[in-house]
């Protein structure tokens, strides 16, 4: 096996580790679809001001006359139980989720990778008090967790995320932990530590670009799942306050009028499933480019 | 029975990765009779697994046979179905793999694999018996191969037994199997050169008393004088050389073979370099050292009342098996790790400001950080030094001359670099530091012998430009003889012989010392003969038993 | 090297009851340092500050909070949760009530996890990129990416739709008159008394909410197996057992299946607190009145008691789960009692 891996690794010199990622990305159908999906729904939401037909329908506006119409080509995901036009809620619902994604994301990743990182290098009772903590976390169950924190404190928006926030580092922590340790453990991050390394260099310059690969792919398949919890919070009600649109909360609006209006349910939850998927075939896709195993 | 049991002929295999395609073996052809060994021989990249595994039918999915046969028994195999094919590959023949820990189902006790085995042996053959039966007949299996306690093997799961037991077990699977070749990729390898050289003689004898044939796959020529009747020499995917053993040793015809040859430290001889001894005054001296691991019932001495003493100057050579405490000395030696007694004294004068001590690593893929630049992984000790802008380059750019490595690779990640050349910025790096001492820590294990032969020589010309003292440490005598001024013998964590370097390997005083010389593999018979003599008790005694 | 397998299942038992222990300071701090008063929740708006403080005093909520704490796990040691001011029950009865329900539906689903995952991991891994593991690895992947909620309302609608007198609402027919036995669990209580209407209608009941509870482990599990199966086709040791002549199917199916279980176990118990978590979405599509049902309820009213004892239970479930996990792990791999041991 190894002298396979050999003969590979000398076809591998002469390409550039860019170009080897380069063409295991683009040759994965599902890894280019999920880029095209999740650009889309960026895009949607950042310009669907002026792309919905029908913005003004965001707000607490009452429109009876048009009120469960069907999907036809006036509203492509037909109107809710007040008459507003479900495609341009969806639209705008995109935004909230993707806010929610940057927000937990972008605070529990960095927290989680540095105590990761920290604790796979130091060892000893840091390691102890970071995994112990992170073990206790994996035995909340996070839904839980966050309705409790979310309702007790307000339940808000920015209550939930914080909630969310508050246990998603523990995942990252976990997975940089394992890696972090491993690259501890190889020859040259103690060749560095006799060149005089300090601990910041070993961490941030010689384990953290180790991790970079595991730390993308992780963070684009938990950009999913950060939707899809949001999306269940406000479907129990614990999300962004009516009439702000929340692809959650259309959900469970919709549901009162089931299965007769069963549009109101499945196309803003087809919204849903259609980030989440793109971000899963990306973050499968990341996983093929990197190479990793599982 | 005129055609011989395997037949290659004009065997091309092609590789595709990343939309590239390239040729890993050009017209291969050769023969192996019944009953015949024969050995491929080969550095990395030759082609010698993949031509193992093209005629296994394993050869992975991007891999494809664009032209050629392969016979058995004057059948074609690449012709044959799936089906037809995998039954062959079932009964024909058999592969021992390099790693014998990886080549069990680690869940599953030893006596599984084994019972699956013959039973299905036994159904092709159309035997039947019962459970007990075949425990039995595993059981004299394995006391064959020297296994004394079968019950115990059978009961236990693969870690729970040891390196060498497990390649015992593994040849036990085919003399259950009974196939007709036998191929064997670097048997032994992984193992220690003592054990390696029991389970070679294993093999051997085997291989005459079931009349297989063999094939064996290697990379060490002193394997092959032991092994095989006739050899295939290998390089870059192609046949360099064909014929009889004792003809490819002593008289190749090819400039490869040759080189091949020349690049094997030889171990007795007129080839033999002695290094000179130092008579400059100690440099570091350890007395007493002991060295505890584990708490309480798990506690083990690694290292035992050892007083070893390095001259500066000198190419001091730590010998020894895995586990034997060899790298623990070299370590508290030189302040990375805290003896639990005993004390280390630097002597001499520490120049002022830069490390007494660097080490280059036996690895050098896991050496050198793989999201680092050559640059980057340079510049750090001389960061460290005081050195920036200019003066860092110059500096780099010496460093590189020093290795004999063009200045343009400062920009390569390790992944560009072959293994020599990552060990040439190892070493560099730990030049880097202007030390006096390098620790080599098996630094030539991972290389190929011809690689490993210009780093050797790397070693001696920096030692001889910048006046460097060695504290090596390594498993290969025959490599020690060669570069040391000085040797000592590492057993179970206590020294057991000491001595310059010639003189331990020509009168060796420890019946170990012996052991571990005469194990080691040689090229030529003069060598062979020279050899110490060692009893069969004195061999089994110093066997390492314990469990990996 | 012996080993002792019971001292270490006791180790991890030690470990569990420290992370119960962190679990319960962490969810009490958090109950009591959050704006609102529970006495004043309890008693509404109509109540006189004097109410309010004196159901203060008798609820102990002047007292510091390591008191409050310490006299809180010393009772509920005794099996003494508090009362739960919703139900204006002692919060063990309720959970006592509700418990079994949740246990039923979350072992139904698992499962059917594992009775699905696995095949299909392993068929998918089988046959690699043709059109079976192109099937599989979509039905996985829908699994993980679909919200358990929009699943769990498509069944009731395709449910409603095309099966008009499916049950898609509550644990059975109320129009049978069974009351309940001594486990709790529909399906057993109801052959126990020879009931096999009620059986069969329970098994109705529970097989849309399992089917969706199950869902996203499906999804995760079957990704888990397939990459352990192709994983492990790769090592030495298939190579071995077939150059040896071992037929394909015991390779793959006694020798590969084995090794390869290892991950998905693995993950199911890391997993559990989702699965924990999703049952309280679905409790609630399908009304099924188990222990989330409960707690959401209790959530949304602050009943602290309540709250503090349902973040327990599902403390527990989870410890639960990966202690079973743990042992089939250990029975599974000989390297890993080793290391516990260790």
């Amino acid at each position: 096996m190894a002298q396979i891996k050999m003969a590979l690794d000398g076809a591998d010199k002469d390409l550039s580790a860019g170009y080897m990622m380069w063409y295991r990305f683009s040759r994965n159908p599902a890894a280019v679809i999920g880029t095209l999906i999740v650009l889309s729904a960026v895009i949607c939401a950042l310009l669907a001001p002026w792309i919905t037909p029908r913005p003004q329908d965001v707000g607490a506006v009452v429109n009876f006359r048009a009120r469960h119409l069907p999907p036809d080509a006036q509203h492509w995901f037909g109107t809710d139980k007040v008459g507003r036009d479900i495609f341009s809620r969806a639209i705008f619902g995109l935004r909230i989720s993707l806010l929610l994604v940057i927000g937990v994301l972008g605070i529990s990743v960095p927290i989680g990778t540095v105590l990761g990182l920290v604790a796979g290098y130091a060892g000893g009772w840091t390691e102890r008090l970071i995994t112990g903590l992170t073990n206790v976390m994996l035995a909340m169950p996070p839904l839980v967790m966050a309705l409790a924190v979310s309702n007790l404190l307000q339940p808000t928006l920015m209550n939930a995320m914080i909630a969310i926030t508050l246990l998603w580092w523990t995942w990252h922590a976990r997975l940089i932990y394992a890696v972090s340790k491993s690259v501890a453990s190889e020859d040259y991050i103690e060749a560095a530590r006799i060149a005089g390394a300090g601990p910041l260099h070993i961490l941030f310059r010689e384990i953290l670009p180790n991790c970079i690969s595991v730390i993308s792919v992780k963070t684009t398949l938990d950009a999913a799942f950060v939707i899809l919890f949001g999306a269940t919070l406000s479907f129990l009600g614990f999300g962004v306050k009516p009439p702000t649109p929340d692809l959650g909360s259309m959900v469970a609006d919709g549901r009162q009028f089931m299965p007769d209006f069963w549009w109101e349910v499945l196309c803003p939850g087809a919204v849903i499933l259609y980030v989440t998927l793109g971000f899963n075939l990306l973050g499968d896709g990341l996983r093929d480019m990197f190479d990793m195993e599982g | 029975m005129s055609d011989p049991l395997l037949k290659v002929e004009g065997l091309d295999v092609l590789f595709t990765a990343y939309g590239q395609t390239r040729q890993v073996l050009r017209d291969i052809s050769f023969t192996v009779g019944a009953g015949e060994r024969v050995a491929l021989i080969g550095e990395t990249g030759s082609g010698k697994s993949v031509t193992a595994k093209a005629i296994l039918g394993t050869l992975p999915r991007n891999a494809t046979v664009s032209a050629g046969r392969i016979e058995v028994e004057g059948r074609n195999v690449l012709d044959l179905p799936r089906s037809a094919r995998d039954a062959l590959k079932g009964q024909a023949f058999s592969l021992i793999m390099q790693d014998p820990l990886s080549s069990f189902n680690p869940v599953f006790k030893i006596g599984s694999h084994l019972d699956d085995v013959l039973r299905y042996a036994d159904r092709r053959a159309g035997v039947r018996a019962s459970t007990s039966e075949r425990r039995a007949r595993i059981a004299a299996v394995l006391r064959r191969v020297q296994l004394a306690d079968p019950e115990r093997v059978m009961n236990a799961y693969p870690s729970e037994l040891s390196g060498g037991m497990r390649q015992r077990v593994l040849i036990g699977l085919a003399l259950l199997h009974q196939p007709k070749l036998l191929i064997a990729d670097e048997p032994g390898t992984a193992l220690d050169v003592t054990t390696q050289d029991e389970i070679l003689n294993l093999i051997n004898t085997l291989v005459a008393e079931e009349g297989m044939a063999l094939l064996m796959i290697t990379h060490n020529l002193g394997v092959v004088r032991k092994v095989a009747d006739r050899v295939v020499v290998m390089r870059h995917g192609d046949i360099v050389e064909t014929g009889p053993c004792t003809q490819i040793l002593h008289a190749p015809a090819h400039d490869y073979t040759k080189g091949l040859l020349d690049a094997v430290p030889p171990l007795y001889g007129a080839r033999v370099q002695t290094q000179e001894l130092s008579e400059k005054p100690a440099i570091v001296s350890a007395n007493a050292l002991y060295k505890e691991f584990g708490r309480g019932a798990r506690r083990f001495q690694a290292v035992r009342d050892v007083t070893v003493t390095l001259r500066e100057g000198e190419i001091f050579g730590l010998a020894g098996e895995s586990g034997s405490g060899k790298t623990t000395v070299a370590r508290m030696m030189m302040g990375l790790a805290r003896p639990t007694t005993g004390t280390v004294t630097v002597e001499g004068t520490p120049n002022p400001g830069r490390p007494l001590a660097q080490i280059v690593y036996q690895n050098p893929g896991t050496s050198l950080n793989p999201k680092r630049t050559v640059k980057q992984s340079l510049s750090l000790p001389l960061k460290r030094a005081g050195l920036a802008g200019a003066a860092r380059d110059a500096r780099l750019a010496e460093l590189m001359g020093l290795v004999r490595l063009p200045v343009s690779y400062l920009a390569k990640y390790p992944h560009e670099l072959s293994g020599g050349q990552k060990q040439r910025v190892a070493i560099a790096r730990a030049l880097a530091a202007d030390p006096k001492v390098l620790i080599l820590d098996e630094p030539t294990a991972a290389l190929d012998v011809s690689v490993q032969k210009t780093v050797i020589e790397l070693l001696l010309q920096l030692r001889a430009e910048l006046g460097l003292t060695y504290f090596m440490i390594s498993h290969d005598l025959s490599l020690m003889r060669n570069f040391c001024s000085r040797l000592a013998i590492m057993l179970r964590g206590e020294i057991v012989e000491e001595g310059p370097t010639p003189q331990v390997f020509a009168a060796p005083q420890h019946p170990y010392t012996r052991a571990l010389i005469a194990a080691i593999p040689v090229v030529t018979d003069a060598e062979e003969r020279l050899k110490p003599a060692v009893t069969p008790e004195e061999r089994q005694a110093f066997l390492v038993t314990t469990t990996d | 090297m012996q080993q002792n397998p019971f001292l270490a299942i006791l180790t991890r038992l030690g470990t569990f009851v420290l992370v119960m222990i962190v679990l319960s300071i962490m969810i009490f701090v958090l109950a009591r340092v959050v704006p609102g008063d529970p006495a004043r929740m309890a008693l509404g708006p109509t109540a006189t500050p004097e109410q309010v403080s004196a159901l203060r005093t008798e609820m102990g909520l002047d007292l510091p909070l390591p008191v409050q704490y310490l006299s809180y796990m010393g009772r509920a040691l005794h099996g003494d949760l508090g009362m739960s001011l919703l139900s204006q029950r002692p919060v063990t009865a309720d959970l006592a009530q509700t418990v079994p329900a949740t246990v039923e539906l979350v072992l139904a689903a698992v499962i059917i996890m594992f009775a699905i995952a696995i095949p299909l991991g392993v068929m998918t891994a089988h046959f690699r990129d043709l059109w079976i593991d192109h099937v599989g690895r979509l039905v996985s992947l829908v699994g993980v990416t679909i919200p358990s909620f929009l699943f769990a309302i498509s069944l009731q609608l395709i449910a409603a739709r095309y099966f008009g007198d499916w049950p898609i609402i509550g644990r059975m027919d109320h129009g049978l008159g069974f009351t309940g036995g001594p486990t709790g669990l529909m399906l057993v209580d109801s052959l126990l008394a020879g009931r096999l209407d009620v059986f069969l209608s329970a098994l109705q009941h529970l097989a849309l909410p399992a089917i969706a509870l199950s869902m996203a482990g499906i999804g995760q599990i079957t990704r888990i197996t397939r990459s352990a199966m192709l994983e492990n086709r790769r090592k030495d040791h298939v190579l071995t057992l077939q150059s040896f002549g071992v037929p394909e199917r015991v390779i793959i199916f006694r020798y590969l299946l084995k090794l390869s279980s290892i991950a998905p176990l693995t993950i199911m118990g890391l997993e559990f607190a989702s699965l924990i978590g999703n049952a309280f979405v679905i409790e609630m599509v399908f009304s099924w009145g188990g222990f989330a049902s409960y707690g959401l309820n209790a959530i949304l009213q602050k009943d602290l008691n309540a709250v503090t004892a349902v973040v327990l239970v599902s403390g527990l479930f989870f410890i639960v789960a990966n202690l079973i996990v743990d042992i089939l792990i250990s029975i599974i791999d000989p390297r890993m009692r080793r290391k516990e041991a260790r």
